[in-house]
């Protein structure tokens, strides 16, 4: 499958960026992908396939007709870093990244972590109200660290979720 | 010096954490940069007294000396011109921040101090985490710039001093054994099996799924597992007791009397002077004076000390002068 900007080239990376509440994809060559830039719209990028003779519509077709290309690049809307920098170097760029690289980090964590998901300690204030394990646990912590006060606190939120549970059973 | 005292030098525990919003380090400019570094030190602020040393400000000697404390990594010092880090009167705390994360909150303790580590660290997290917006997510935890950090954010380092296993070549696989506990092994000072001062770093690698008591627990298994080792292996090298008891003595001599010492040399003379400790060859009256003399006799340390213009073989001539007369004072040689 020939690149979907240049034509000229064939296609390596499969770019997927967000926008909203939609997704685009697009098929580049290795030189074209490097000079890809998410923010760019698609009515300049219209133009670009135009410069270069690869009409729109064309790209539709190659999608649907070669199937999947050899590699699929996400970039993150907030930093611009790429799916494929963090699978070579484990390092994103931002917070955003782990919302935008989910399903990847998911599955390298697993493997690094051997789990996907958090169970200890959460940062004062937020800790999620409808959890009642994290709010015993931290309500523990905070009794064991001397921090009265913020014992205190966690328990009128533990006895708020607990009186929220009954009333739902009822 | 006690059997424990003896082959665990210090703890320390780390918590990586960034702020939320913002571009993590690598990708940071340096307004941002210095901002985080304000806000951190007035945040610790209520806490202590802490000293601030910016990276763009801080001379090459005072850098190294800070890195061969352990207050401070080598890639803060090197890779990171708009990272600082404050350190507490006690040099007990260093909060080493834009260097891989926004802030490295971390305790270094005496001995085997995971669970005093852990609530010193965890109080400063408090303070900070009451002023900062940290980067959380309820799936991964604290949010990192390294994916191996995510979740807690923690590494619990304990450093220890293998001699027995370096000598008899049961270091390799004792590493082994504990890399299955999904513990990571280190040489300090640069070298790996054959660190001149059998010295030892074991952290976890695991930092999510888990609370951070397992992390401390799985960290403590782990050092237990190579304490009975290193005894073991103690016990093995007194089946040429003689050979044992002349490699220590001859250290000691020449401790005690060369006119010339390299860092080096220093290191691997301490070292076995530190195992006739624990076979009683030699007693330690006071083990953090020795500590201390270990951390003294590294080059920026020893230049600090001796002056700027010294050549590294004027430091060679201070450093075997310092140690002999150190040795002197706090331990003797009792075979």
């Amino acid at each position: 499958m020939k690149c979907t900007n240049c034509g000229l080239r064939d296609a390596t990376t499969e770019v997927v960026v967000r926008r909203n509440d939609h997704v685009e994809k697009m098929f580049l060559c290795s030189e074209c992908a490097k000079n890809f830039r998410p923010d760019m719209d698609m009515g300049s990028f219209n133009m670009l396939n135009k410069l270069v003779g690869s009409p729109m519509g064309l790209i539709n077709s190659f999608g649907s007709l070669f199937g999947t290309p050899t590699q699929r690049t996400i970039i993150c809307p907030e930093c611009k870093t790429t799916s494929e920098e963090f699978l070579k170097t484990g390092f994103v760029g931002c917070p955003k990244c782990y919302k935008a690289f989910e399903p990847l980090v998911v599955q390298t964590v697993k493997k690094l972590q051997q789990s996907d998901r958090h169970i200890g300690k959460t940062p004062y204030g937020q800790i999620d109200d409808t959890d009642e394990n994290t709010l015993k646990t931290e309500m523990q912590a905070a009794m064991d660290s001397g921090d009265y006060n913020r014992a205190v606190e966690l328990g009128e939120r533990l006895k708020k979720l607990l009186a929220k549970k009954q009333e739902d059973n009822r | 010096m006690n059997v424990f005292d003896n082959i665990i030098v210090s703890t320390r525990l780390r918590l990586a954490r960034n702020i939320a919003g913002l571009p993590f380090p690598h990708k940071l400019s340096e307004g941002p940069a210095r901002k985080i570094i304000d806000n951190v030190q007035s945040a610790l602020s209520p806490l202590d007294r802490f000293n601030r040393y910016d990276m763009k400000g801080i001379s090459k000697l005072e850098g190294t000396i800070l890195q061969e404390k352990h207050l401070i990594s080598p890639d803060l010092l090197e890779e990171c011109p708009f990272g600082a880090v404050l350190i507490s009167s006690d040099e007990n705390v260093s909060v080493m921040v834009n260097e891989e994360d926004h802030i490295r909150e971390q305790v270094i303790l005496p001995g085997l101090s995971l669970d005093q580590a852990f609530d010193r660290v965890n109080r400063i997290d408090d303070v900070l985490g009451k002023s900062l917006n940290f980067a959380f997510d309820g799936r991964f935890g604290y949010l990192t710039s390294c994916a191996t950090n995510l979740g807690t954010g923690m590494r619990a380092s304990v450093m220890m001093f293998l001699p027995a296993l370096t000598i008899l070549n049961m270091i390799e696989s004792s590493i082994n054994y504990v890399g299955r506990l999904n513990m990571t092994v280190r040489g300090v000072y640069g070298e790996g099996s054959n660190a001149e001062g059998y010295l030892y770093q074991v952290s976890n690698q695991r930092s999510l799924g888990l609370k951070e008591s397992d992390i401390i627990d799985s960290v403590k298994g782990a050092i237990n597992h190579l304490v009975e080792a290193e005894l073991r292996a103690r016990q093995l090298l007194l089946r040429d007791e003689d050979e044992l008891k002349d490699r220590i003595c001859r250290a000691w001599g020449i401790a005690v009397n060369a006119y010339r010492l390299s860092t080096e040399e220093a290191m691997k003379y301490l070292a076995l002077i530190r195992l006739g400790a624990f076979y009683k060859y030699i007693e330690i009256s006071d083990v953090n004076a020795f500590q201390k003399l270990i951390v003294d006799c590294q080059p920026a340390n020893m230049q600090k000390s001796g002056g700027l213009d010294m050549s590294a073989d004027e430091r060679d001539v201070l450093r075997a002068r310092h140690i002999g007369k150190s040795l002197t004072s706090f331990c003797k040689k009792i075979i």
